[in-house]
């Protein structure tokens, strides 16, 4: 054996070394923490109750959409289509006549759309070769349209009491659809990080080629990521509809990108096959301090736009950093 | 021209050269050889300005050089040609030869007169007739390797390296390619030219300096050395020692698996093949003779338009590789990290790749069972890495290669295709390769190994197939196995 080229494993894990490791490793969460401290430190309403709150109810629909987002971009994807998704599930949601009655019709129709538009999305992707841009953009553009038509411009009418509830109640403190979405994320997360679907999204990410020489379906992995991506954004858009309480056109606006920053803040890498829900959630969790942080400090409201603006440069400069490194 | 003295670098946990030495002179073809990992590619890139060395001192044209970029060699007049060419393949010649230097006109913009002109007269000058106006992605790979040394030639190049010239070329483009060196060095340019290819270094080398494990071992004019002892220098043993025994003829059983009449991607002209159990069955042939496409037609990788596959009493008309993996057939590809590893996955993930089924249960994979599995591996192959849960990106080639080979002798009951499987992989490693197809021969499977370099195709095969221009030229076996004969087969056609 050529010694001379055989990394020297052992020496590895020297002390500043592995201290440098694991803040390489734990950066998002300490960065989440100093958010919150600083912001506590600057505005003492912070913290208080009826702030923490008001941002779960919030993280809830976004971590919800960051999940299926999580899934699209580890397979080399990117999902424009998600706050299409959303607001038009929410119009779904009141087109009806805003009694309980209608919830499971409104369920399945919600669900349903997602579906779609994710199978739409993932037969383009996959058995097309459009890219995930043009694909996902124009499918949010059909929603849009057709929604419009649906609504003739202007949705009126009420979102059913139960998702209400489920969108802004809370038990215990804890609100109701924060319950949802963190059911959702162990789920999926065991479904990612232990399944042989899991597995087969890593590897089709990671290498197409490879995925297919190894006799995995690697179309149907990827159609499935963006069903996955369409149908928890639906039933983003339900809660949302419920915590927001009135729909327009546009619930979930921004969401498109709020989410694919947040799963990229969290460690997910655009290049496919590299990333975990955890860290897109935790990505999910700093996006909403800051936005709530900056409300706080009653700065005026572009500047959230702007300062979502430099996290993303500061989260890209770092993964390029670690990538190189 | 060139000196290198005591030259050393290390990466992380890495030795990759100690104490190297080289001198090139004005006007000579000097050849870099030693097995890969050697530390070739880590000397051209110092020598470069991509890396800076640790230790040592480099002197060029008479003066001590510390090129902080490759900017910096590149203006001292070093230019190098690496496998991969850095061109743009929809921009034109011309535009390509002088990237980064554009002939300038009026206002600072681009003056595509001048450049068109300027390209006609460099690629004159080469003795080449390519076309300057056509773009690089509809010229030949040989079209393009000119185009290369085009760009080197637009500033006074003084020494120009080539890594593996003619691994991507072949026949009369090499003789081609080797008569624009000659002109070169007639020039006094300095080459340095890097290949596997001994016979080529005897050809067109003036000198040869032999690198091994990081270190210089001998530097000689090439008509003080031979062939074997140039091997021997590389290898630092002899190369019969690599070899198991081969199989004894009354070992080998029936055939496993025909293909017949197998025409795939335009490569591939109506090829038939049949492996037999116990058999390790050679696929030679010049690149670019097929041999990757029929073994990939085979396993269902890349579609087969006639033609059919029989293994296990069933026809395969249509392959698929999740059919091969079902009836027993294993690949491993040429493109190890292209086409074989997930490398973003660690070392039980991709060992388990090819039968996940086997470690799952419910669709959940059983993470303790599939860590068994690769502590098991790990320690059969002898595979260097701190354990089921090491990324084979961090890993060495030799023994991310150990991981492939041990995931597909773990899938394939009844036949094992290799792809070159020795390629960029230590002496080490290569032993154990060859130990490990030994082995499955030996259990009955049937083995066809795809190789380029021929003494590991006498030294392995118990029979050759030889391919040529996408059909089979000729079966070798027993005594028959001589490079001679290889060679003309593989060639007959062409040469006539």
């Amino acid at each position: 054996m050529s010694h001379a080229v055989e990394p020297n494993l052992s020496g590895m894990a020297s002390g500043a070394e592995a201290t440098r490791a694991w803040l390489q490793r734990y950066a998002l969460h300490l960065s989440l923490l100093v958010m919150i401290v600083l912001s506590a430190a600057i505005s003492p309403s912070f913290l208080s109750g009826g702030n923490v709150s008001n941002m779960l109810l919030q993280a809830a629909p976004l971590g919800m959409v960051v999940i299926g987002q999580v899934f699209v971009i580890l397979v080399r994807g990117l999902d424009l289509s998600v706050a299409s998704v959303m607001a038009t599930a929410a119009v779904v949601a009141t087109s009806f006549s805003g009694q309980d009655g209608d919830a499971p019709v409104i369920f399945a129709l919600a669900l349903a759309i997602g579906l779609g538009t994710g199978l739409v999305n993932g037969l383009l992707v996959a058995k097309r070769n459009v890219s995930p841009f043009l694909a996902t953009l124009a499918t949010m553009i059909v929603l849009q349209g057709m929604r419009s038509a649906w609504t003739q411009g202007a949705p009126s009418g009420n979102v059913p009491p139960v998702f209400r509830i489920l969108g802004s109640g809370a038990i215990y403190g804890v609100p109701y659809n924060l319950i949802i979405t963190a059911v959702l994320a162990v789920i999926f997360s065991v479904l990612l990080a232990k399944s042989t679907f899991g597995r087969k999204v890593y590897i089709t990410g990671g290498n197409p080629v490879t995925a297919r020489l190894l006799g995995i379906p690697a179309d149907g992995v990827t159609i499935l990521c963006y069903v996955i991506s369409g149908v928890l954004a639906a039933l983003a858009g339900l809660i949302l509809s419920g915590f927001v309480g009135i729909v327009d056109n546009w619930v979930g606006r921004g969401f498109e990108i709020d989410s694919i920053v947040a799963a990229v803040m969290g460690g997910v890498a655009l290049s496919g096959g590299r990333g975990t829900i955890a860290g897109g959630l935790v990505g999910a969790a700093i996006l909403i301090v800051v936005f709530n942080a900056v409300l706080q400090l009653g700065l005026p409201i572009q500047m959230q736009i702007i300062i979502k603006g430099v996290v993303i440069v500061i989260a890209a400069a770092f993964y390029m950093r670690r990538k190189a490194g | 021209m060139l000196t290198l003295s005591n030259v050393s670098k290390s990466f992380p946990g890495v030795k990759a050269l100690s104490g190297m030495q080289l001198d090139v002179r004005a006007g000579e073809i000097h050849a870099l050889v030693g097995e890969n990992g050697a530390g070739k590619s880590t000397l051209t890139k110092i020598i470069a300005g991509v890396y800076q060395p640790d230790e040592g001192q480099i002197e060029f044209d008479g003066e001590i050089a510390h090129w902080a970029t490759p900017g910096a060699a590149k203006a001292a007049g070093i230019h190098v040609i690496y496998q991969e060419f850095v061109l743009f393949p929809h921009m034109t010649v011309a535009e390509n030869i002088f990237i980064g230097h554009e002939r300038r006109g009026a206002f600072g913009l681009v003056d595509h007169r001048q450049t068109r002109k300027d390209a006609v007269e460099l690629l004159h000058r080469l003795g080449v007739d390519i076309d300057p106006d056509r773009r690089v992605v509809e010229l030949s790979v040989a079209d393009q390797q000119m185009v290369e040394i085009a760009k080197a030639m637009v500033h006074k190049v003084k020494l120009l390296i080539l890594d593996e010239p003619t691994a991507v070329i072949s026949g009369k483009e090499v003789e081609l390619l080797f008569q624009r060196l000659q002109a070169l060095r007639a020039d006094g340019v300095g080459i340095i030219y890097i290949s596997h290819r001994l016979e080529e270094i005897f050809e067109i080398c003036d000198r040869v300096t032999v690198l091994k494990d990081g270190q210089f071992v001998a530097s000689h004019p090439t008509a003080e050395v031979d062939r074997d002892r140039l091997v021997s220098l590389m290898v630092g043993r002899d190369m019969q020692e690599l070899f198991p025994p081969k199989a004894d003829p009354a070992t080998i059983g029936a055939v496993v698996l025909e293909a017949r009449g197998v025409v795939a991607a335009g490569r591939v002209r109506g090829a038939s093949i049949s492996l037999r159990a116990g058999e390790v069955t050679a696929l030679a042939g010049m690149v670019g003779s097929g041999r990757t496409e029929l073994a990939l037609a085979i396993f269902g990788g890349l579609e087969m338009t006639e033609g059919e596959v029989v293994i296990g009493g069933q026809t395969f008309r249509k392959m698929t590789p999740a059919k091969a993996i079902a009836q027993g057939i294993g690949l491993l590809t040429e493109d190890r990290k292209g086409q074989g590893l997930a490398m973003l996955l660690d070392v039980a993930s991709n060992i388990t790749a090819a039968d996940l089924d086997a470690v799952s249960r419910w669709g959940l994979v059983d993470r303790r069972q599939e860590d068994a599995i690769a502590r098991a591996e790990i320690t059969a192959y002898q595979i260097a890495c701190r354990g089921p849960q090491n990324p084979v990106v961090t890993m060495s080639g030799g023994n991310q290669q150990k991981v492939l080979v041990s995931r597909w002798a773990r899938t394939c009951r009844k036949v094992l295709i290799l792809d070159e499987p020795t390629r960029g992989v230590d002496v080490g490693a290569k032993a154990e390769i060859y130990r490990i197809m030994r082995e499955m021969a030996a259990k009955g499977i049937a083995v066809l190994m795809i190789s380029s370099e021929l003494p590991e195709v006498i030294g392995m095969a118990d029979r050759v197939v030889v391919m040529r221009e996408g059909m089979i030229g000729g079966e070798l076996s027993g005594d028959q196995i001589s490079e001679e004969r290889i060679m003309q087969v593989a060639t007959q056609k062409i040469a006539a």
